[in-house]
């Protein structure tokens, strides 16, 4: 079966640099006229193979294909002593071996015809991407198949994910940006698998073991779970053949995985401190909210209003109050996720020098208290809708975009013409429905509010002017 | 079909198709890149640009590459050339005011109670220091009144930019963004205006952003700081040993003034390059270009840079004691990018850590499973004689002493013996295929041209070069490893973990 999702582009004319800057010697902005931009996505179609849903994007302008699966299975979906083995499969479908080739044949044939693979989880799916000359194609895909559906999970490959784990761990407090936000996750979701950090308990020897890997693989690596996508110089009707084989070789799943668990976020506003010495501390603040990516004006409103609060870089309030007007720091931002079917959180950034991080906590606070207060201006909203509106044709840039897209779309049980539909509800976003959006979501004065850095140069006592102080060590408040 | 099948063929044929795929070492053919349609453009001031239609989705990137960059300083005004990179996103005389007048009136203002300032440092008076300090924090809040901040960034952003950013390096500084097509003769007039009427606004504050970019890449990251400490110890004359962010001592001295002096200096149209590639019109792009950058003056070009590091008589070795777990870097001396020597070079780090079947990452990651990462690169920079260096992160318990003695151990087998011809063959076929990927993207595309043109004053060098990699020999390899990699001509930095809380 065969269908085509085509997303049908009209840009229209935005009247752009109505204010009339004269350039010194050059010519006036104002005289700069903008032609209408003519523009047709290319098309994506998409086939039904055996049951799983097989997304191409042809490509011709060079000779190189490329090949992206994303099986639904992250750790989320299992309990935490398979946290482990759902987090190394990717790696070791790749490096592990198959049932006839050893880990470092693999390696010599990828490396000669020059194929590149990629190999990642998170924590709802697990997802590869393949790029090769079109001319070893067929070798790709068919050795695609094999790595997944014939893994031997060598046992030094194994030590050796298991040894990176295990020496990740033991420095993750050299970076205080990776410490700051992985506790801070820690805080927030407690056990939860979106609050996990991977620990020495989780990668005992027994947590990799073959049956754990074989148990992961047999629920993950499975017809069901499967998302395909095709683009490059190929056509389906030279490879179908090819496609059929690889989905046949992957067997349907026995047992469907679960839903993961509703989490509940931790809402207890206040400051959390990790105490050490440092040049500059790193600090992450949000409470949770209960927006999600919907079809719905009040998520349009909250992308927009994201953007004016912290997410527009240099045309957003915190950066020009934190950055350009303070000082303070070289990056601040605010964050505002919103999960299909969970609660997200709303937040910002920042890091600066010990003796500044308290005025900049305030400064965050403030600049969300103002848009909390009153409407964001008519020209922030006018900025912040024409950069997505201008912008729109960047969503096209590349095969490889465009398809990732759509499998996110899939995955997420969103409508094909779901970027056209963004598109249509940021234009409808006022200053009113942001204001009203930022007055039902955004509380600045109950963020959790962590901070990695230098207590006695911060002030224990201009720390608690903000709220209460909980030192946190090894994750536990004293 | 099963696979294995069809995986055992492809091994037993390996050796076959080494004949047929990809183009034997030494064969000479014209690259892909080589064939792109770029048209060269050079206005009467001498800014050069090039142009390159790649049919696509509407968008096109811009990028202008100036000349300068960390060797363009000296100990005293260390990290100038990124400072100025940050103040050219500051607006213009007509960009990013509301009264230039009154803001100018206020720049001189807080440039003199920064020389102030700058002297009573000297004398140790902290207290006028501090007195000098909130005047200029005063003066600068009443200059904000007058000021429309991030104007130049916001223009971009209402017509749908995207990647707007600037990078300097060792020998370059480059401002590049993509924009929509219909927005192209926008970039001609921004850049334009920045390169003739920059107005270097919000200074004092800017100087503080920067000193927090240094903490953020130096001063809070073992990397980092390895990385600078490992400069500084093997080049004690030529200035790839200074950081490009600079000094926090010398950022922290750095006036309006000097930025003033160091942009006529550098910022002249005929020490830029230009590059834009994408679904355009060339005609339409060269008429706009001439239209807006041709009024620019020439400048005289700068001075050369003319420091050359002394040959290293004498392994060094230094050591960075840092609340972090242990990592090792290694470096030898070895010629500029330009140099005869340089492909070979460039095979000799995908030898070592290109790739699993790479001699160092087989040896240390997956044999001996004493590190979990080894990389190597060459740099800072490609203009003056480089370093190659090679980056370890040992596993616990292993130590970076252990480490050293097994690189070394491998670069030994590596002058004996040379490299095989399938290890060569390996790397020949990534180069090919690299040669196809590498012009994926317009952006990407834009700063190779730019940067062979600064580099070789010809933008074909950049893909030619895939075939002068492909001609490199084992003997070479032999040759470059005995002749660079010797042990007087090596520096050592470690890091030694030390906890502090």
């Amino acid at each position: 079966m065969k269908h085509t999702v085509k997303v049908f582009l009209s840009l229209v004319l935005i009247v752009l640099l109505a204010t009339p800057y004269k350039l010194r010697g050059q010519h006036s902005l104002g005289e700069i006229s903008f032609p209408e931009l003519e523009f047709e996505p290319p098309s994506v179609e998409e086939f039904d193979v055996g049951g799983v849903s097989v997304l191409l994007l042809e490509d011709h302008a060079l000779p190189l294909a490329n090949i992206y699966i994303r099986f639904r299975g992250g750790y989320g979906l299992f309990s935490r002593d398979l946290y482990a083995a759902v987090s190394a499969l990717p790696s070791l479908i790749r490096f592990g071996g198959t049932e006839d080739l050893k880990p470092d044949s693999i390696d010599k044939v990828l490396e000669h015809y020059a194929i590149q693979t990629s190999f990642g989880s998170g924590g709802q799916a697990i997802t590869a991407t393949v790029n090769t000359l079109v001319e070893h194609f067929p070798l790709a895909i068919n050795l695609l198949g094999t790595l997944l559906t014939e893994p031997a999970f060598n046992s030094n490959e194994v030590e050796v994910w298991r040894g990176r784990q295990i020496e990740s761990v033991a420095r993750i407090a050299d970076d205080p940006a990776r410490l700051a936000y992985s506790e801070f996750n820690r805080l927030l979701y407690g056990d939860h698998s979106i609050g996990w950090e991977m620990n020495p308990d989780d990668l005992e020897p027994k947590d990799l073991s073959l049956e754990h890997l074989l148990t992961v693989h047999s629920r993950i690596i499975c017809r069901d779970n499967l998302l395909l996508g095709l683009s490059g110089d190929i056509r389906w009707s030279e490879i179908a053949h090819l496609v059929e084989e690889l989905i046949d070789r992957i067997k349907p799943c026995s047992i469907s995985l679960p839903e993961p668990p509703i989490p509940i976020i931790r809402d207890e506003p206040g400051i959390y401190l990790i105490d050490k010495k440092l040049e500059q501390s790193v600090i992450v603040m949000a409470h949770p909210t209960n927006l999600n990516l919907s079809d719905d004006p009040a998520y349009y409103s909250a992308m927009i209003g994201n953007s004016i609060l912290g997410g527009g870089g240099f045309s957003s309030r915190i950066l020009s109050r934190v950055r350009t007007q303070e000082g303070f720091a070289y990056s601040a931002a605010s964050l505002w996720t919103t999960p299909r079917r969970y609660p997200g959180l709303l937040g910002a950034v920042t890091r600066t020098r010990p003796e500044n991080a308290v005025n900049a906590v305030k400064a965050i606070v403030e600049t969300m208290m103002d848009l909390v207060e009153d409407p964001p201006q008519p020209s922030e909203i006018t900025t912040a809708v024409d950069a997505v509106v201008n912008g729109f044709v960047f969503n096209f840039e590349t095969p490889s975009q465009i398809l990732s897209r759509m499998m996110f779309y899939l995955s997420e049980d969103l409508p094909r013409d779901w970027l056209e539909r963004y598109l249509t509800g940021v234009k409808g976003v006022t200053s009113k429905s942001v204001h009203h959006t930022f007055l039902e979501h955004m509380r600045p004065e109950e963020m959790m509010v962590l901070i990695v850095g230098d207590l006695e140069r911060m002030g224990l006592e201009s720390l608690t002017n903000l709220g209460s102080v909980r030192i946190m060590n090894g994750g536990e408040f004293y | 079909m099963r696979g294995f099948g069809a995986i055992n063929f492809i091994l037993v044929s390996l050796t076959l198709t080494l004949s047929n795929y990809p183009k034997p070492a030494g064969a000479q053919e014209t690259t892909p890149g080589e064939l792109l349609p770029v048209r060269q453009v050079t206005l009467d001031n001498g800014m050069r640009l090039l142009i390159l239609r790649r049919p696509g989705a509407p968008t096109i990137s811009f990028a202008v590459r100036f000349n300068v960059g960390g060797v363009n300083e000296r100990l005293g005004n260390t990290g100038i050339a990124h400072f100025l990179e940050h103040m050219l996103f500051k607006g213009t005389e007509s960009i990013g005011t509301k009264n230039l007048e009154a803001e100018l009136q206020l720049h001189g203002r807080m440039d003199t109670a920064h020389d102030s300032l700058i002297e009573a440092r000297i004398q140790g008076d902290s207290t006028r220091v501090l007195e000098l300090s909130e005047e200029i924090s005063q003066l600068e809040d009443s200059a904000a009144v007058f000021t429309e901040s991030n104007e130049f960034s916001r223009i971009l952003t209402r017509a749908g930019a995207r990647g707007l950013n600037a990078t300097t390096t060792n020998e370059s500084t480059t401002y590049f963004v993509d924009l929509p097509k219909s927005r192209a003769e926008l970039w001609f007039a921004l850049e334009a205006d920045r390169m003739a009427n920059p107005i270097f606004r919000e200074f004092y504050a800017e100087r503080e952003v920067v000193a927090e970019e240094r903490r953020m890449r130096v001063e809070v990251s073992p990397a980092g700081a390895l990385a600078e400490t490992h400069l500084a110890t093997a080049f004690r004359v030529h200035p790839y040993g200074v950081p490009v962010v600079g000094y926090m001592a010398d950022l922290q001295a750095l006036s309006r003034k000097d930025l003033e002096r160091y942009y006529q200096l550098y910022y002249g149209p005929n020490n830029a390059v230009v590059g834009i590639v994408g679904d355009l019109n060339p005609d339409q792009i060269e008429e706009w270009a001439q239209k807006y950058f041709s009024r620019i003056p020439k400048s005289e070009l700068p001075p050369a840079v003319t420091a050359v590091e002394p040959v290293q008589k004498g392994e060094r070795r230094a050591e960075l004691e840092w609340d972090a777990e242990p990592q090792l870097q290694i470096g030898w001396h070895v010629p500029s990018g330009t140099h005869t020597d340089a492909p070979s070079l460039a095979i000799l780090t995908s030898l070592l850590t290109g790739g699993r079947t790479s001699r160092l990452y087989r040896r240390l990651v997956l044999d001996s499973r004493a590190a979990t990462a080894a990389f190597s690169s060459l740099g800072p920079g490609m203009r003056y004689p480089q370093l190659l260096q090679i980056s370890v992160t040992p596993r616990a318990p292993h130590t970076t002493k252990e480490l050293e003695e097994l690189i070394y151990e491998e670069l030994e087998l590596l002058v004996r013996h040379g490299p095989t011809e399938s290890e060569m063959e390996r790397v020949r076929n990534q180069i090919s295929a690299g040669s196809i990927r590498r012009i994926q993207s317009n952006i990407g595309l834009a700063f190779q041209l730019i940067e062979s043109v600064a580099l070789f004053n010809d933008w074909r060098e950049t893909f030619r070069y895939s075939d002068k990699l492909r001609a490199v020999t084992p003997e070479d390899i032999m040759r470059i490893a005995r002749t660079y990699m010797t042990r007087a001509n090596r520096t050592v930095t470690t890091i030694v973990k030390t906890e502090v809380r």
